[in-house]
């Protein structure tokens, strides 16, 4: 018989780590509340008829953020046949408050008590037989990150499943509503018996979703309002109050807890979330990330792969493997120039995205991330936001779809959406490349061009929020802000370099596919044309994509790189950012191997007038709309296809004005541009763009006018 | 009773009351933030503070934190 086990407990107690343990997969974990924000299934190993479901961390069964919706929803709605409990044993009084909710829901539980390792190395003890006896479900200790009990826990659970048998409920609530429940199950019409104890708990706590899941809604309110009365508190702190007292019962009975003073945690948090030190420390780790990825380790990887291994070895051997079977030219031109020449470019580039998502999985896995949301709140909420969202935002200078994904955990709805929509300004691993090869072409490969422009995209973040706060859509105080900080540990190098890979390997396909087609396409747009009234191969300057590039480069000539390879870049940047790589790739190398780099700079010439109108596309290009697949989540996620297309038109407009007026000003500052319509427009466009950071916020004005008319009357 | 906010570092009270929207203030319950908790400040900035409830540390902005009474 097939059963489903589902892993629900806190955030940040190790279910995903379980879950990987049971399954074999290799999904990512982190050590931050939130970083499972979607349900996972996968098979148990070696029991093929057992499928394990891994659900994002929960405080309770009334859920707060959006991933907690989602898990709910699972455990209420589909009903897995058991579920296994992971409890954080070092942090037991409170995990055990979502417990005795999930062994109200009739479905068997099974408790997994977790980090057994650390209670033990903590000296503290938990009298397992008596828990489970006071609990009135199977207790296991286990360590999944250690691997040890998860043998004995999975035993249970399948057990458990298999029985087919609904959980014992053994925890009485107080007489007064013990009485008022019993009452309230007598009202209840269509519903299972073992679904009773949950929904009628549910509706004396006047839980507001739970109309969703009951076909008929009972009147409770006067058995609420008695009960109220009596104990002269609102229901659902009744309920409350009454678990927290039971669980501090089970505390007395079984645990003993060595009481010691400051851990090594609360030592580390001194220094990183000090008053005047924890912004530097957060600035200089960011700019060490950087500098290695960028410079030092980066480059020597990144040139060794774009000129010996590429350069030489993959195009040279193709080359002359080509020549010696006599293949036509424009094979060997598709081949070496379009395929390959377009992909080396931001393949070169792996070794340093693969430092950064190094260095990024570390500090989400030692747990520095919650601390600089912490650090990160008091700044973000001048703004319009709270540090919740610079989760989101750190996790987007990798790449963006996670970033956008782990919105989820923001409470707020109207915080959510201005995340998602500036989450992308942040450079991701694939823009770093293009950062890279400007910086190359103007600056003589200066490494602090990525961090510059890192906070140059944080910038871009604020100014946006600030504006976008102004608008009627985005008005209101962002959410207050409550965080789990977990304790530090040593991250596992197993599983940063898995993540690493991942990421990687994930990069590495798509420039097998998307950027494979991409450049196949471009390619043939470049190479091919009309010539002597014949369609066939010509020169680039007959080719179909100079036409093309041609007939929207006006749009770009305000902003200095009206030129038609440079628009043709940007525009394979909307499909994919590495694109914009390959395609200045093989507009750049065609028709020529040689030394990589150098080739590519005088022709770099063509692409680019001036030093400035360089600057100007990168700026476009970095704070333009995302790739397909981030676009693709955001519009999965952002909540309507009307703020959707108003998201993709804020960032295009957005950067283009940035671009403008990058473009104009500073070239007219270094004397590169000209004074003339361009310099008034961009003039116009920077004080509108001033005009609506700093205006008064209409909606304070709007809500101070009610306040007073409140208070006249 | 007091606002948690006033705390200062190494000060520990038991909670009160808390105030504030009702989903807000269920959440913070969930949290470990029950009427009867004892909560130790173990640090904070001029924004947040962090405190220790229940076994576990804990980050409140100050708005929050002033919305919590103790006792």
């Amino acid at each position: 018989m097939a059963v489903i086990i589902a892993l629900a407990g806190n955030p940040n107690s190790g279910k995903t780590t379980l879950f990987n343990a049971l399954t074999g997969s290799n999904q990512y974990v982190g050590n931050w509340p939130g970083v499972t924000v979607e349900q996972k299934g996968g098979k148990l190993k070696g029991q093929s008829d057992v499928e394990i479901m891994d659900l994002p961390g929960i405080y309770s069964l009334s859920p707060y953020t959006l991933e907690e919706v989602v898990a709910r929803k699972y455990l209420v709605e589909e009903r897995p046949d058991a579920i296994l409990n992971i409890v954080d044993g070092t942090n037991l009084e409170r995990n055990l408050y979502l417990s005795t909710q999930l062994l109200e829901l009739g479905i068997p539980v099974v408790l997994a008590i977790n980090m057994m390792d650390l209670v033990k190395k903590n000296g503290d003890e938990i009298n397992i037989s008596k828990l489970s006896k006071e609990l009135g479900c199977e207790v296991v200790e286990i360590s999944a990150l250690k691997g040890t009990g998860i043998k004995e826990a999975t035993d249970a659970v399948v057990k458990a499943a298999k029985s087919g048998q609904s959980q014992r409920i053994v925890h009485k609530f107080d007489k007064t509503v013990e009485s008022a429940l019993e009452e309230i199950e007598g009202m209840l019409t269509g519903v299972k018996e073992d679904q009773k104890r949950y929904f009628a708990i549910k509706l004396f706590e006047g839980d507001e979703k739970i109309s969703e899941q009951l076909k008929s809604m009972p009147d409770v309110s006067t058995v609420v309002k008695r009960v109220e009365d009596a104990m002269d508190d609102d229901a659902e702190s009744i309920i409350t109050n009454e678990r927290y007292t039971y669980i501090a019962s089970l505390m007395s009975k079984c645990y003993k807890k060595v009481n010691k003073g400051l851990t090594v945690s609360d030592r580390i948090d001194r220094i990183v979330t000090n008053r005047i030190l924890a912004l530097p420390i957060f600035v200089v780790i960011m700019f060490i990330v950087y500098y290695i990825a960028v410079s030092t380790i980066g480059t020597v990887v990144t040139d060794w792969t774009n000129d010996v291994l590429f350069g030489e070895w993959i195009q040279g051997g193709a080359e002359s493997l080509l020549e010696s079977v006599g293949a036509s030219d424009w094979v060997i031109s598709l081949v070496v120039d379009g395929i390959l020449g377009g992909i080396a470019a931001p393949i070169g580039f792996a070794p340093q995205m693969a430092i950064v998502f190094f260095f990024l999985s570390i500090l989400e896995d030692c747990g520095y991330m919650a601390r600089v949301a912490f650090i990160m709140d008091r700044i973000f909420r001048r703004f319009g936001l709270s540090g919740r969202s610079f989760i989101p935002f750190l996790i987007s200078s990798g790449c963006g779809v996670p970033g956008i994904m782990s919105t989820r955990t923001i409470e707020n709805e109207k915080d959510r959406r201005m995340t998602m929509m500036t989450t992308c300004s942040i450079p991701c691993g694939a823009k770093l490349p293009v950062i890279a090869l400007i910086a190359g072409y103007l600056l003589d490969g200066a490494w602090w061009l990525a961090p510059v422009m890192y906070f140059v995209g944080i910038a871009v973040v604020v100014i946006s929020c600030i504006i976008l706060k102004k608008m009627r859509a985005f008005a209101g105080d962002p959410a207050p802000f409550v965080i789990e900080l977990p304790q530090y540990h040593v991250p596992s190098i197993k599983g940063v370099l898995m993540h690493v890979w991942e990421r990687v390997w994930a990069f590495l396909k798509k420039a097998g596919t998307i950027l494979f087609l991409c450049c196949v396409v471009m390619w043939f747009l470049a190479s091919f044309g009309f010539s002597d009234g014949a369609f066939g191969l010509v020169e680039t300057e007959d080719s179909l994509l100079r036409y093309i590039g041609g007939a929207i480069a006006w749009i770009f000539v305000p902003l200095g790189f009206g030129t038609w390879q440079a628009v043709a870049s940007s525009l394979s940047g909307f499909v994919t950012k590495e694109g914009i790589l390959s395609t200045m790739g093989v507009l750049a190398g065609l028709g020529e191997v040689e030394e990589y780099e150098l080739s590519m700079h005088d022709q770099f010439a063509a692409f680019f007038p001036t030093g400035i109108a360089a600057v100007s596309f990168l700026i476009f290009n970095l704070f333009d709309s995302p790739c397909l697949a981030a676009l693709s989540t955001m519009a999965k996620e952002i909540g309507g296809r009307k703020k959707f297309w108003f998201a993709v038109l804020f960032q295009n407009v957005s950067a283009y004005c940035l671009a403008l007026v990058v473009y104009q000003i500073g070239g007219l500052i270094l004397g590169e541009v000209a004074f003339g319509v361009g310099t008034v427009a961009a003039v116009i466009v920077l004080a509108g763009i001033l005009y609506l950071l700093f205006r008064p916020d209409p909606n304070k004005k709007a809500s101070n006018i009610a306040a007073n008319a409140k208070q006249a009357a | 009773m007091m606002a948690l906010a006033l705390m200062s570092v190494g000060e520990k009270r038991k909670v009160a009351s808390i105030h504030g929207k009702d989903e807000v203030v269920r959440h913070l319950q969930d949290m470990g933030f029950a009427p009867g908790a004892e909560v130790e400040v173990v640090g904070g900035n001029a924004g947040g503070m962090i405190l220790l409830v229940k076994g576990t540390r804990i980050a409140l902005d100050r708005g929050l934190a002033s919305k919590i009474l103790v006792a």
